[in-house]
C-alpha cells in the first residue's frame, strides 16, 4: 500500500481514497475505487494516470489521498 | 418566422464546440454569461423554414452547483425553454457521456445523443449497437464526424423531427428502493414551495449534500429532519451517499455499454500517445518543450502579425496626412488626427496580433496540448497559489497585454482569473521597449542590455509578488489542487480554429473599440483645450493636470510636468511616453533636453514607474471587461502604487548610495 504521491511509474490498483471531496472529483471524471489504473508520470509534479481511454493529470494534493497497490 | 431554442451539453473534449460551429456556421457570437466571466457562445440557423437558436453551454463532467460553469448550465435549462438538448457524446469514452446523459435527463425530456468522433471507433476496433442503446436508454442518438462535416444534416434533421413531435417517455433511473423513499419524501417536501428546478433533481441534490442547493433550501425545508434520515440511511448502507449515487450511475451505464458493444477486436493499444505525453511533461524536458513552444507562438503573434501591423500603422498615417491636408476646420483635424486615430488605431492596429493569439491558442486547445502545458507549469504555479494553465497568458504578457488578458478566458476557475489577470500588467510587455531604449541609450550606453533585462525581471518578481500577496490575503481559500483531463492528440480543424479565432476577436473589436474610442475623446480635449494652438501643453489642462501630479515623483527624481504629461499619454499606450517627450522637448535635441531633467538614477526611477505604474487604455479595457469594474480599480491603484513605491524607494536608495 503506497500513496499515489509517491509511487513510480506502473500499474496499480486504486485501494482507497482518503477524502470524500477528492473521491467525487476523480469520481466524476470516471476513475472510481477498484480500478486498474497505470502511472505515465510520477511525483514531483502532477501525476499522470490511465485508465481504459480516460487519461488524468492529477495535482500533488489530491494524489496524497489516493491510496495504491502495485500490481505488476 | 418560428424559432426554436436548441442547447448543446457535453463532457469537454467531446468536440461540442466543432459541432456548435458546423451548424451555426459564422452565424454565431461570443459573450459572457450574466454576472460571470465564462465564455458563452450563441448562434442560429436556419433549416426548413424554422430559425434554430443554438446555445453552447459549458463543458461539464457532473451538474452540481459547486462550480460555475456547472450552475450556468443549470440555470439555463431551469430558466429558459429549450425545445431540444443535444447531448454530445465522445465515442470513445462513452460511459462518461452517458453518465451527464442521466443527469441531464433529470431536467429535459426532449434529448438527442451526439455520438461524435465515430471514426475513432473505427480505429479502435469498437462497433455499438445503437438501436439496443436508443432502446435501453430512450433517446435518439445521432452519428457524426464533428472536424470532418459528416452527420451534420442528419443531426439538423433529428433536431427538426424532435421539435415536431410529441414528448416521449424519457428514461427513468432507479436508484433503489432505500434511495428512491428518501428521495420521494425530500420531493414532497420541496413539492409545496413551487421552486422553478425540478423537483426530483433538487431532492437528489440534497442528498449528495450539493453545497449550493443545500444552503438554497435548507431554510425552505425542516433540513434537519431530512438531514437525520439521510446519515441514518448511510449508516444502514455504510457509504456516503453522494459516492454511492455517482457508483450506481456509472454501474447502470457501465452494464448498458458493454451489452451494446458488438464487437471489440484485440485492444489496440495507444501507446504512441502514453510516449508523447511521457516526453511532453517530462520534469525535465517538458518545460523546455513548454518554453519552446511559447518562444513559437510568441514569435507567430508578433512576428507573423507585425507585417500587418505595419500596414494598418501605415494606413492610419496616410488617413492622418489626408485629413491634415483636408480642408476641415483645424479643431475636427485635431480630433480626428490626435485624438481618435491615435486612441482607436491603437486597438485597431492589435488586431493582427490578437487574431492570430488566438489562433495558436485554438490550435493548442484543439490538439491537446493546452492540458499537458498546464501539467508542466503547475508545479510553480501551486507554489504561488495558482493553476499550471496561468503560466500561459502570463507569458503572453509579453509581447502584449492585452492578448494577455483575453487569454485568460483558458482558466476555469474566477479566483484564478483575477489573480492571473491582476498580474499581468507588471509584465512588461514589448510597447515599453521604446522606453527603455530611450532612456538606457542615452544614460546607460554600455550595459543597456542588462539594464533592460533587469527591468523586464523586475516586472516578473512584482507580478508574482502579486500574485502571492492576492493569493494569501484576498482569496484565502485554498488553491485548488489541479486535476485535468488529458484528451487525446487530434489534428485541428482549420475551419473551426479560424472562424473560432475571427469571432473572438470581433467580439474583442466591438467592445474594447467603443470604450477606447470614449477614452480616446477625453484624453484629447484635455489636451486640446483651452489653448488649441499649444496641443498639450503646461497651458492646457494636460499640462495642468500634469503640473499637479509631479510633486507625487519629488522623491521619485522626476517632479517636473514634462514627465506628468509623458505618464499620462502612456495610459493611451505606453510607447506614446518617448513620443511625447518627443514632441515637448523637440525631436532634435531630446537626449540634450533629457540630460538636463535626468540623472542615471532617476532615468533609471522613471523606467521603473513606466513599467509599473498603470495598464494602458487598451488593457485597463479589456481587464475591465474579463474581471469587473471593481477590480478594474484595484488594478489602477495597486499598479499605480507598486509603481511610486518601487520608484521612490530606488531612487531615494541609490541617491543615498551614490551619495548624491
Amino acid at each position: 500500500m503506497e500513496k499515489l504521491s509517491e509511487v513510480k511509474e506502473g500499474k496499480y490498483k486504486i485501494l482507497e481514497i482518503s477524502k470524500p471531496g477528492k473521491l467525487k472529483k476523480l469520481s466524476n471524471l470516471g476513475v472510481f475505487v477498484g480500478d486498474i489504473i497505470e502511472v505515465i508520470k510520477s511525483a514531483p509534479g502532477p501525476i499522470i494516470i490511465k485508465k481504459e481511454n480516460i487519461t488524468v493529470g492529477i495535482g500533488y494534493g489530491i494524489a496524497m489521498d489516493v491510496i495504491v497497490e502495485r500490481i505488476e | 418566422m418560428e424559432e426554436k431554442i436548441i442547447a448543446i451539453a457535453g463532457n469537454p473534449n467531446t468536440g461540442k464546440t466543432t459541432i456548435f460551429n458546423a451548424l451555426t456556421g459564422a452565424r454565431q457570437k461570443v459573450g459572457n454569461w450574466p454576472g460571470v466571466t465564462v465564455e458563452k457562445k450563441e448562434g442560429y440557423y436556419i433549416y426548413k423554414g424554422i430559425k434554430f437558436n443554438v446555445v453552447d453551454l459549458p463543458g461539464t463532467y457532473t451538474l452540481t452547483g459547486e462550480t460555475e460553469d456547472q450552475k450556468i448550465a443549470i440555470d439555463f435549462l431551469t430558466q429558459n425553454k429549450v425545445d431540444v438538448l443535444i447531448i454530445m457524446a465522445d465515442a470513445i469514452n462513452l460511459e462518461r457521456s452517458l453518465y451527464l446523459l442521466l443527469l441531464l435527463s433529470e431536467f429535459h425530456k426532449n434529448l438527442i445523443i451526439d455520438l461524435n468522433m465515430i471514426d475513432l471507433l473505427e480505429k479502435e476496433g469498437i462497433e455499438y449497437d445503437i438501436q439496443h442503446l436508443e432502446k435501453l436508454l430512450k433517446v435518439k442518438f445521432v452519428k457524426t464526424i464533428g472536424n470532418k462535416n459528416v452527420g451534420i444534416e442528419e443531426l439538423k434533421e433529428e433536431i427538426y423531427k424532435k421539435c415536431n413531435e410529441p414528448l416521449r417517455e424519457t428514461f427513468k433511473f432507479n436508484y433503489g428502493e432505500e434511495v428512491e423513499k428518501i428521495i420521494s419524501e425530500i420531493e414532497s417536501e420541496i413539492n409545496k414551495l413551487n421552486l422553478s428546478y425540478p423537483t426530483r433533481f433538487l431532492a437528489i441534490k440534497i442528498l449528495e449534500k450539493d453545497e449550493y442547493f443545500v444552503n438554497f433550501l435548507k431554510e425552505k425545508i425542516d433540513y434537519e429532519k431530512i438531514s437525520e434520515k439521510i446519515l441514518h440511511l448511510e449508516k444502514t448502507l455504510n457509504k456516503p451517499l453522494d459516492m454511492l449515487l455517482i457508483e450506481k450511475r456509472y454501474g447502470v451505464i457501465h452494464g448498458i455499454v458493454r451489452e451494446s458493444i458488438i464487437e471489440k477486436k484485440k485492444e489496440v493499444k495507444i501507446e504512441i500517445t502514453e510516449k508523447i505525453d511521457k516526453i511532453l511533461t517530462h520534469n525535465f524536458i517538458g518545460p523546455l518543450i513548454f518554453l519552446f513552444i511559447m518562444f513559437l507562438i510568441f514569435n507567430g503573434v508578433f512576428l507573423l502579425g507585425e507585417p500587418f501591423k505595419n500596414f494598418i500603422d501605415l494606413l492610419l498615417e496616410k488617413l492622418k496626412t489626408l485629413i491634415s491636408n483636408s480642408t476641415f476646420s483645424p479643431y475636427l483635424i485635431s480630433l480626428l488626427n490626435e485624438g481618435i486615430i491615435s486612441g482607436v488605431g491603437s486597438v485597431v492596429s492589435f488586431v493582427p496580433n490578437i487574431f492570430l493569439f488566438f489562433f495558436f491558442f485554438s490550435i493548442l486547445e484543439d490538439t491537446g496540448y493546452m492540458a499537458r502545458a498546464a501539467i508542466v507549469s503547475d508545479r510553480i504555479m501551486h507554489k504561488l497559489g495558482l493553476h499550471g494553465k496561468s503560466a500561459i497568458p502570463l507569458i503572453l504578457g509579453f509581447g502584449c497585454n492585452v492578448p494577455a488578458i483575453i487569454g485568460t478566458r483558458i482558466l476555469e476557475s474566477k479566483k484564478d482569473k483575477i489573480l492571473t489577470v491582476l498580474s499581468i500588467p507588471f509584465i512588461s510587455c514589448s510597447a515599453r521597449l521604446p522606453v527603455y531604449i530611450l532612456f538606457t541609450g542615452i544614460f546607460f550606453s554600455k550595459n543597456q542590455g542588462l539594464i533592460i533585462f533587469s527591468l523586464y525581471l523586475l516586472g516578473i518578481i512584482v507580478s508574482l509578488f502579486t500574485i502571492k500577496l492576492f493569493s494569501s490575503f484576498v482569496f484565502k481559500q485554498e488553491s485548488i489542487p489541479l486535476i485535468i483531463e488529458l484528451p487525446p492528440f487530434r489534428s485541428p480543424y482549420w475551419k473551426s480554429v479560424l472562424l473560432e479565432s475571427w469571432t473572438r476577436t470581433r467580439f474583442f473589436l466591438q467592445k474594447a473599440g467603443t470604450l477606447i474610442f470614449l477614452g480616446s475623446l477625453i484624453l484629447w480635449l484635455l489636451s486640446y483645450l483651452p489653448n488649441p494652438e499649444n496641443y498639450g501643453s503646461e497651458y492646457n489642462y494636460i499640462g495642468k493636470i500634469g503640473k499637479i501630479i509631479s510633486p507625487l515623483f519629488k522623491y521619485a527624481g522626476f517632479n517636473f510636468w514634462q514627465a506628468g504629461v509623458a505618464l499620462i499619454f502612456g495610459i493611451y499606450a505606453k510607447e506614446l511616453v518617448v513620443s511625447t517627450f518627443g514632441t515637448l522637448f523637440g525631436v532634435e535635441n531630446l537626449s540634450e533636453s533629457l540630460k538636463i531633467y535626468f540623472n542615471s538614477v532617476s532615468s533609471y526611477s522613471f523606467m521603473i514607474m513606466s513599467l509599473l505604474y498603470m495598464p494602458c487604455l487598451a488593457t485597463l479595457i479589456v481587464l475591465r471587461k474579463e474581471i469587473g469594474g471593481k477590480w478594474a480599480i484595484i488594478s489602477l491603484f495597486w499598479t499605480f502604487f507598486t509603481g511610486w513605491l518601487i520608484s521612490t524607494l530606488f531612487y531615494q536608495v541609490f541617491t543615498f548610495l551614490i551619495g548624491g
